[in-house]
């Protein structure tokens, strides 16, 4: 069972090459903004340090700890969007293409379960393009503070304590792998109608991913003039009861025009018993589980003839 | 006797059309038996039915094992072609070895990689830049490294040259052919397979017309070319068939001895091709 989903998992990878290329690619880009912006803010050095991960002391300690922190939450949003879009995307052809091209005759010619099958694709979902996408931020951040780290040597500032030793990378890596893996388990209704549409439709499964979500979302508000599936159904990402709601708002000094002191760890904004306990989160896991189950069902039981 | 596929009143509805009605036959170990038929006829239901891809009603039973209910442990003794197009256009042929490797059991790489060794396929390669007969060599590569109890292989040269197709049999009966293995075989190229099948087995319209070893039917069936008189004479014993051929005439006999026939013409035991048209259009009648 383990070996089968192992080899199931590792096919799935080099079907879909895009799970390791574009957190490489994303890692790629933001290494070349940063350098960029290092070699553009050299020109005008002492104005611009406070900006700029603080490499001397005009800026105070909170702001440098404020840019650092910014810097890892931004690059962060940035793979996580990707894989959210990424995800879509991999749900949608993980059951469509092989009928497309035919080869899922070959691959029922194995001594594989149907359902081995809608759970490898599952775990790749939940699991290992998340996993890419936080190798992909810890690989970003770590060649990034090297290069900062190097440019504020050359400056004459002292990068251990300026660069490494502000801000608590454990923390905030830890935070990524929390919030990447959260969003996936809460996100993971919507994982489960993917792979059902993409086991059930004969023809563009993106479309008939997103009609019917929106058809209904309509059809409540001219029939019922409610809007409980457009607010609890398609806005459920902003639902996501992980966030200290206390803490938004501490988050960002509006006055000061930067991140709040005390707000330089991303830790301290996740609850996660708050987010176990939800039946909210519960319920999706349920709601995943019927719609895969469902996605096993119409792979073994249709004619494909 | 070993019966390795047992079919009691097997049937297989799609609405109105019985793709499959009511069918029973036995395979037994060791045997090559051809599956022939029309298109539309029902053997690709058959043998999707034996594969447990699709469900069926009636009993059928492969290797003791109910084929849609238990078709992960009976997939560990099977192997199937069903087309040459199926392998995966993406994956890289060392993918595939490494895929099968994991997954399947009775699977022998070194097998697989001695007979790839053979061809022209280079182990880097992806399956969408191999021709059509280096995608059928591969996959054959991949079924006969599994040591498997039965080989089902559903039009398995559709598309190949003729080249690639007198290989691919000869491969398949030197190099993996024994009375321990059973294959199961159908194909529009009924001339091709005529001389390595052992059973042959018609099917029109969902029903068998014909269940036999191949060497009962030289006892059985009997061509007759014969002209003028002898022809007439002949005609008069109810031929179940008969073409006019360059002035003469061929008639197909079911259940006349060879004795009554002789002396009307020339006999001969009639081709698989030409006795399964004779008993197709029998039973449309």
């Amino acid at each position: 069972m383990i070996t089968n989903q192992l080899a199931l998992i590792r096919r799935e990878i080099w079907e879909h090459r895009s799970i390791y290329v574009t957190p490489m690619v994303i890692a790629i880009i933001v290494t070349l903004g940063v350098f960029a912006m290092l070699i553009f803010a050299s020109g005008f050095a002492a104005e611009l340090d406070a900006v700029i991960f603080g490499a001397t002391n005009i800026a105070g300690e909170t702001e440098r700890k404020a840019a650092l922190t910014g810097f890892f939450l931004g690059t962060s949003w940035v793979f996580l969007i990707a894989l959210a879009v990424l995800t879509v995307f991999y749900c949608l052809d993980s059951l469509y293409a092989e009928r497309k091209d035919k080869s899922i005759l070959f691959w029922r010619s194995m001594p594989v379960t149907d359902a081995e099958t809608v759970i490898s694709k599952l775990i790749t979902a939940l699991l290992v393009i998340p996993m890419a996408a936080i190798i992909g931020i810890i690989a970003t951040h770590l060649v990034n503070l090297v290069v900062t780290s190097v440019w504020v040597s050359m400056k004459g500032g002292d990068a251990s304590l300026l660069i490494w030793g502000s801000v608590s990378l454990l923390d905030n890596w830890l935070a990524a792998v929390i919030v990447i893996l959260t969003t996936g388990i809460w996100m993971s209704p919507f994982i489960g109608w993917f792979l059902f549409v993409s086991a059930y439709t004969k023809r563009s499964p993106l479309l008939m991913a997103f009609m019917p979500l929106v058809l209904i979302a309509l059809l409540e508000k001219i029939i019922l003039r409610t809007h409980i599936f457009a607010q609890y159904v398609l806005g459920r990402a902003d639902e996501m009861p992980l966030i200290r709601t206390e803490n938004v708002e501490r988050f960002f000094d509006e006055e000061q025009w930067r991140i709040a002191e005390g707000a330089t760890s991303l830790l301290v904004h996740l609850d996660i018993v708050q987010f176990l306990t939800s039946p909210a989160t519960w319920a999706g896991i349920i709601v995943c589980g019927l719609l895969s189950t469902a996605a096993i069902y119409v792979r073994r039981y249709r004619d494909e003839s | 006797m070993t019966s390795l596929v047992s079919a009691k009143g097997v049937s297989k509805y799609f609405g109105a059309v019985h793709a499959v009605d009511n069918v029973s036959f036995e395979i037994e170990k060791g045997r090559i038996l051809g599956l022939i038929g029309p298109n539309g006829a029902g053997k690709t239901t058959l043998l999707k039915a034996l594969l447990g891809l699709t469900d069926c009603e009636g009993q059928l039973s492969v290797l003791g094992l109910d084929p849609f209910k238990q078709r992960k442990e009976m997939m560990q003794n099977i192997c199937f072609i069903a087309d040459v197009a199926v392998l995966p256009r993406w994956i890289k042929v060392t993918q595939l070895l490494d895929y099968v490797e994991a997954i399947h059991p009775n699977f022998s790489r070194k097998h697989a990689e001695e007979h790839l060794a053979k061809t022209k396929i280079r182990s880097g390669s992806k399956v969408r830049e191999l021709s059509k007969g280096m995608v059928a060599q591969l996959h054959l590569s991949i079924i006969m490294s599994i040591d498997a109890k039965l080989l089902v292989l559903d039009e398995p040269t559709l598309g190949l040259d003729i080249i690639f197709r007198k290989e691919f049999y000869a491969n398949l009966l030197n190099d993996y052919f024994d009375e321990e293995r059973t294959i199961l075989i159908t194909t529009h190229q009924v001339e091709e397979i005529e001389n390595l099948l052992t059973d042959v087995m018609f099917i029109d319209d969902g029903k068998i017309l014909l269940d036999s070893p191949m060497d009962a039917l030289s006892g059985t069936y009997v061509e007759v070319l014969a002209s003028g008189e002898g022809a007439s004479k002949a005609r008069e014993l109810g031929p179940i068939a008969e073409n006019e051929m360059f002035g003469k005439s061929i008639m197909l006999f079911e259940g006349v001895s060879r004795e009554q026939l002789e002396g009307f013409g020339e006999l001969r035991t009639p081709a698989i091709a030409d006795l399964f048209v004779a008993m197709v259009k029998r039973a449309r009648q």
